[in-house]
């Protein structure tokens, strides 16, 4: 619940009263102020020690509370008065839940792991600044009593977590980075506002942010700042338990083999290998352990090269468990998709930068186009690194301290004012490398003078650091949050769109054959196997970069073992990630489905609101029986090499390859035999292949093959013991009895009927040959026009899209529903509803769309003369396609012509409006692929943090004042101080004179 | 920006060549031996790309390397074109005690040949050559220090390819014979290399530069393309020395005028 409230400190004089919106998401307790930077906070309900209301003015409404550290804040309620009610209400039930789930008693542990605690506590006695109102064990609201706060700051004896800092020393030199007054400062402010878990975030906290933080509390600060605290807060235990779970493994099969720790271990000597920590075991074990933890939580993250820096970094001034954490928020939250496999997050990021470069730096952008310079080739590794490997770490560790505090747009304004700086210098460059020395170049100079000839020692003594900083927070302070999550949105398709075709060339270029396929055909064949492996993700055992590259069928199979084994090996080692990806028989379903017209069952069903096609996946024996057919290599998957050299084998076959591959497709043992069970399964697939095929033309066909096959493998077996063959007396007459039979009976039944017949020999005993099947076939005009054009049309690679009809003349109430329909759960849903609807007034139909489409009419079938003398083919029964549909429609009785004609492929013009509601879900292009978009758009999507906005807070300093040091690197922290009170005086609050009063007086008001 | 600087460097060929490779194979190390002619065990990982330059003379011409030292790890596949873009010249690592290594590097050999400027010249690298070499050592030069290498090596698991017979090279995986024939089938240029003493380093850069067709970069990139050969005249008279490479390692990374 979110409410109105103008916020005070307790303690008088010191902050401003601020508007703003106060937010109860148990178990947290939240406030933003108006502009949604200046002031902050955010703290668990079990940091509240007690909450009063407030006898105040007639109307005021407000709370007094009072947190773990005894910070006293006043919440005004501005909202009506009901609101108010419900919210303390609402308060109340959540506190106690607090206090049942004995979270209460957590705090007191877990502060004790912040170094703050440890320094207020050593501070406490020679401090001037006093705790107003810290009244002796005080009395929560629901009456239990609560230890006061001293015996929580007792315990000082350093139990507080640290980083391999503490005991290696941390980077620089700590009297130039005058961490006596910075520790000062920050121990006034945390005293006062509360620190770690109740920490008040006003404009001076990122103020003092921006200055540095000190070494001992900068890892504690990141903590908080980015909200990690929280995480670490909420599970306790669990850094312990993955490294425990990793410890176990190690030695299995994962300990060994998983890519990402093969990776990790490259890297872990390979990580600042120039600071002390990391030239002992102790500092490389506890940097393999925190990444190995977190890749091992994190499997679609895995680990990539540049994590190493980052956590080896962060590792000098956290702990373990502390980084741990930390990492989860920067991968997940603060920079999505940046460290992913695909790193797309690093990519858009990139073009959000060159886009912002363009907008407010566009001589540099437009001298880097003409001269073909590429902005990445520079940017990415400040981006990915955080600026660690770009800059001299105790610059970089800056940068880092505003970005925790202030949010991924810090990256960019630092960026451009890079290049702004160096803008004169720019516009002269002629190419990448230029351009790249240019800026190593600049940055071996950040600690020299800013302004070396200036007379003033004041401005000699700015650094160009310091300018840099400078020009980022006041020249760029138009870069908000909001700005980069509108670029990131705006931006992204594109991005998507370059990485997926990027991923599609590769694996085009790595198939070892193209065959008849082509180039272009297998690029179709991956985008149907891209769209199947989003609607199926294959087993993670196939998937990429596996840990275990063996799957169960190849343990199953012993003998394949050796050379399973040796492929495996190889594509676990050597293409750790997507171009390798296999398929099992899942995701090989409906990848057949999307390219063969008869592996599927598409129902075009009318509502009288909408028209459309559903598609399903079918499943059969025969589907099942081709993905074991092109698995040459017996692994129980399929690669897309295996897909291709699968569909080369099928797609340009004349009538004879084609009856041979079918042949060849049911020959189990590939003896050059049919059994007579492989001779009925035959059937069967063919029967399926049929299924929705219109009349019982077919179904003849079918008929007239079973009994021919068993006939005349009949004949041919007698032949074999003496007689001749050919002899197909009565073969006319049976034929037509047959058919009526068939036709009554179901397929199971006339199988069964068949094996009765021809038992002589055993079912499963060598019967059929290529010869004879072949015979048979050509014998019946209508298998013979199937095995000459349309099994192999069947197979059909074109651009891949959503099956979608227009909701033509709808327009309406249905129509604007769909138009704000987006995902594909939400599409199925509103199918159901407009079907419903269509039921209700008689005018839903279900037809099923046929996969071949030859036949438009219930025709009679017709025999041929002879087996023996097959006439050459001319198919006159089959007209050519894309003539008028008749479809004989399976719920109404009715016959219903559809007009226009449905396409039988789904590449038609007339389809081309169905496009625009999936087209809707993404404002770029792409048109031929809105499925892959609408889930590459989720995939990007990140998850806001809903408890502490870290991008939310904005640094841009109205005042002109510069930092600190700016005033000649001098001692004097009173002079830093005067800078804080300079920047915070000229922040406004936004309240008018008599808010402030009525706030003023209520840090006096007397509780209720 | 070679317009600042002096005449000769003016009219030195400039090489773009980049390096490809799975990760940890060496590239960054193999380039640091060509340009400071130093070796650290432990380099950092290249984030992105590193960019590196090295003048130096092959007879009467100079030439002046535009080295793009790429990352190793797949997830970086991706940004790789950005690199190798307009590069004349590329070198394609692998590491000699890991198989999967010249499986990789097969592939990108594959890309470049199909992606990549269609007159790139393509070497292909064998790196770590120090740690399969006995003090006995066959056929190829200088003998190494003995391989007593830590972490890097520590993953490899044991020869499953022993060399040719008789070798005592339980660590290699790769035989020279095998990859030797695979560069001679896909036309390029072949050796066996050392970042770490340094063995057949130079050889890589200078056979580049032999078979680089420099009037045809020369005549493109100086537009009119008047000067031609003669233009180096005054470079080379300038540092005498003959076939060899190793002069100017003094300026060292940024030997440059950048
Ligand atoms: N023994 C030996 N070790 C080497 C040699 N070359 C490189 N190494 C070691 O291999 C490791 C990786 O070397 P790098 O040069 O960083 O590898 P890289 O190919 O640049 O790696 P990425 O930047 O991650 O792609 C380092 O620890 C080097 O010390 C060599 O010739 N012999
Ligand atoms: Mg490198």
């Amino acid at each position: 619940m979110e409410i109105s409230a103008v916020l005070t400190l307790g303690e008088q004089g010191i902050e401003d009263a601020y508007a703003g919106k106060l937010y109860l998401i148990p178990p947290y307790l939240s406030f933003t102020s108006l502009d949604r930077k200046s002031v902050r906070f955010t703290m668990p309900l079990s940091t509240v020690r007690r909450v009063e209301r407030l006898n105040a003015r007639a109307g005021v409404y407000a709370l007094s509370l009072i947190t773990w550290h005894s910070s006293k804040i006043i919440v005004q309620l501005t909202s009506l008065r009901p609101t108010a009610d419900a919210f303390c209400v609402l308060l109340r039930d959540a506190l106690k839940v607090e206090l049942q789930r004995g979270q209460m008693k957590v705090v007191k542990g877990f502060v004790k792991t912040c170094y703050s605690e440890h320094l207020l506590s050593s501070s406490s006695s020679s401090s001037s600044v006093t705790i107003a109102d810290s009244s002796p064990a005080t009395e929560r609201e629901d009456g239990e009593l609560v230890p006061e706060t001293k015996e929580g700051q007792e315990a000082s004896e350093p139990e507080y977590l640290g980083g391999l800092g503490l005991k290696f020393k941390f980077p620089g030199d700590p009297r130039k980075l005058r961490e006596a007054s910075k520790i000062k400062l920050w121990t006034t402010y945390l005293k006062t506002h509360g620190r770690n878990l109740t920490l008040l975030r006003y404009p001076q906290c990122t103020r003092l942010v921006q200055v540095g933080l000190p070494n001992r509390l900068r890892g504690e600060m990141w903590d908080t700042l980015s909200g990690s605290l929280y995480l670490r807060y909420n599970n306790p235990g669990v850094y312990d338990d993955v490294v425990r779970q990793i410890r176990e493994k190690t030695g299995t099969l994962l300990g060994k083999t998983s890519t990402s720790f093969e990776d990790i271990e490259k890297d872990l000597h390979r990580s600042l290998p120039e600071y002390a920590g990391y030239q002992s075991e102790e500092g490389i074990d506890a940097l393999r352990r925190v990444l190995q933890a977190y890749s091992y939580k994190n499997p679609h993250v895995g680990y990539c090269q540049a994590m190493n820096i980052l956590a080896a970094a962060i590792l000098i001034y956290m702990s373990e468990e502390q980084v741990f954490w930390l990492l989860e928020v920067l991968c997940d939250r603060l920079l999505p998709g940046y460290y992913s496999p695909t790193m797309h997050g690093t990519l858009l990021d990139q073009r959000v930068f060159e886009s912002l470069v363009a907008r407010h730096l566009p001589d540099i952008h437009d001298h880097f186009q003409s001269v073909d310079v590429q902005l990445s080739v520079a940017s990415l590794p400040w981006f990915l690194s955080l600026y660690i490997n770009s800059m001299p770490m105790i610059f970089a560790f800056r940068i880092v301290d505003c970005f925790f505090c202030m949010g991924p747009k810090v990256l960019f304004q630092v960026g451009l004012a890079i290049l702004k700086i160096n803008a004169e210098k720019l516009l002269l460059v002629q190419d990448d490398g230029g351009f790249l020395s240019l800026m190593r170049e600049y940055f071996s100079t950040l600690d020299d003078s800013a302004h070396p000839t200036s007379p003033s020692p004041r401005t000699r003594a700015i650094t160009c650091f310091q300018h840099l900083l400078l020009i980022s927070f006041r020249e760029f302070s138009s870069i908000t949050s909001e700005v980069i999550l509108a670029e990131r949105r705006k931006l992204r398709n594109e991005v998507v769109n370059t990485i997926e075709s990027f991923a599609k060339r590769a694996a085009v270029r790595n198939l070892r054959t193209f065959g008849r396929v082509g180039k272009e055909r297998a690029g179709f064949v991956y985008d149907a196997l891209y769209k199947a492996m989003c609607e199926e993700p294959p087993p993670p055992e196939l998937a990429n970069g596996s840990p275990y590259g063996l799957s169960s069928k190849d343990v199953d199979h012993g003998e394949m073992a050796g050379v399973t084994t040796g492929t495996l090996v190889q594509v676990i080692d050597g293409q750790q990630e997507k171009v390798e990806t296999k398929i099992g028989l899942k995701t090989f379903r409906v990848f057949l489905g999307e390219i063969a017209t008869w592996a599927r069952d598409e129902k075009v069903i009318f509502n009288g609101f909408q028209q459309r096609i559903d598609r399903q996946v079918a499943e059969h024996e025969l589907i099942d029986r081709l993905f074991y057919f092109w698995d040459t290599s017996c692994r129980g998957s399929l690669s897309f090499q295996d897909l291709v050299s699968g569909l080369d084998g099928v797609m340009f076959n004349d009538l004879m390859e084609s009856i041979e591959w079918f042949f060849n497709l049911h020959d189990k043992d590939k003896d050059g035999y049919l059994t007579k069970d492989e001779v009925l399964t035959l059937s069967e697939s063919l029967l399926f292949i049929f299924r929705h095929e219109i009349g019982d033309t077919y179904l003849g066909a079918v008929s007239r093959f079973m009994s021919n096959a068993f006939e005349y493998g009949d004949a041919l077996l007698d032949a074999g013991h003496g007689r001749g063959a050919g002899d197909d007396h009565g073969f006319g007459e049976r034929r037509g009895q047959e058919r009526e039979g068939y036709a009554n009976l179901g397929m199971e039944e006339a199988g069964m009927a068949e094996r009765k017949r021809a038992t002589e020999i055993s079912n499963n005993q060598p019967y059929l040959n290529l010869a004879t099947f072949r015979m048979v076939v050509l014998a019946d005009e209508i298998l013979e026009s199937f095995f000459e054009t349309d099994l192999a049309a069947s197979f059909r690679l074109e651009p891949v899209i959503d099956l979608e009809l227009p909701t033509h003349a709808s327009g309406g109430l249905l129509g604007d529903l769909w138009s704000n329909i987006a995902t594909s759960d939400n599409k199925r849903i509103f199918h159901k509803l407009s079907d419903e609807l269509g039921k209700t007034i008689g005018k839903h139909q279900v037809v099923y769309r046929p996969a071949i489409g030859r036949y438009t009419r219930a025709e009679e079938p017709r025999a041929r003369e002879s087996i023996l003398s097959p006439v050459p083919s001319k198919s006159t029964t089959g007209s050519s396609s894309g003539d008028s549909y008749t479809l004989a429609p399976s719920t109404s009785s009715s016959t219903l012509t559809i007009e226009p004609p449905l396409p039988p492929l789904p590449h038609d013009d007339n389809l081309a409006p169905a496009l625009t509601p999936s087209a809707a879900l993404s404002s770029a292009g792409l048109a031929t692929m809105p499925h892959l978009q609408a889930v590459s758009a989720a995939f990007l999507e990140r998850t806001p943090f809903a408890i502490d906005d870290v991008g939310d807070e904005d640094g841009d300093d109205e005042d002109d004042s510069e930092l600190d040091e700016v005033h000649g690197g001098d001692e004097d922290d009173d002079q830093v101080m005067d800078e804080v009170d300079a920047f915070l005086e000229a922040n406004d609050s936004g309240l008018s004179e008599a808010d402030k009063q009525v706030a003023r007086d209520l840090v006096n008001a007397k509780p209720m | 920006m070679t317009d600042a600087a002096s005449g000769a460097v003016d009219r030195s060929v400039q090489v773009k060549l980049v390096l490809l490779g799975e990760a940890a194979v060496g590239k960054s190390s193999l380039v640091l031996r060509f340009v400071n002619n130093e070796f650290q065990p432990n380099k950092e990982p290249t984030i992105g790309a590193a960019f590196l330059t090295q003048k130096c003379r092959l007879e009467d011409r100079v030439l002046r390397y535009e080295i793009w030292d790429t990352a190793g790890q797949e997830r970086f596949h991706s940004l790789a074109p950005m690199y190798y873009r307009n590069a004349q010249a590329a070198v394609v690592v692998y590491d000699v005690t890991k198989a999967s290594s010249l499986e990789k590097a097969k592939s990108w050999v594959k890309e470049l040949q199909r992606q990549a400027n269609p007159n790139i010249v393509i070497a292909l690298a064998g790196n770590k050559i120090d740690l399969v070499q006995s003090s006995s050592s066959p056929s190829t030069a200088a003998p190494a220090s003995d391989s007593e290498d830590e972490a890097d090596d520590a993953t490899a698991t044991p020869g499953e390819t022993p060399g040719s017979a008789g070798e005592p090279e339980s660590l290699r995986q790769v035989p020279r014979e095998e990859a030797q024939a695979y560069a001679t089938e896909a036309g390029l240029l072949f050796f066996e290399t050392s970042a770490k003493t340094g063995q057949g380093i130079i050889e890589v850069f200078t056979e580049i530069a032999k078979k680089i067709p420099i009037e045809h970069i020369l005549a493109s990139t100086r537009g009119a393309g008047r000067n031609g050969a003669q233009v180096s005249r005054p470079g080379a008279s300038r540092q005498e020395g003959n076939v060899n490479l190793e002069e100017n390692q003094t300026k060292g990374r940024d030997g440059c005028n950048c």
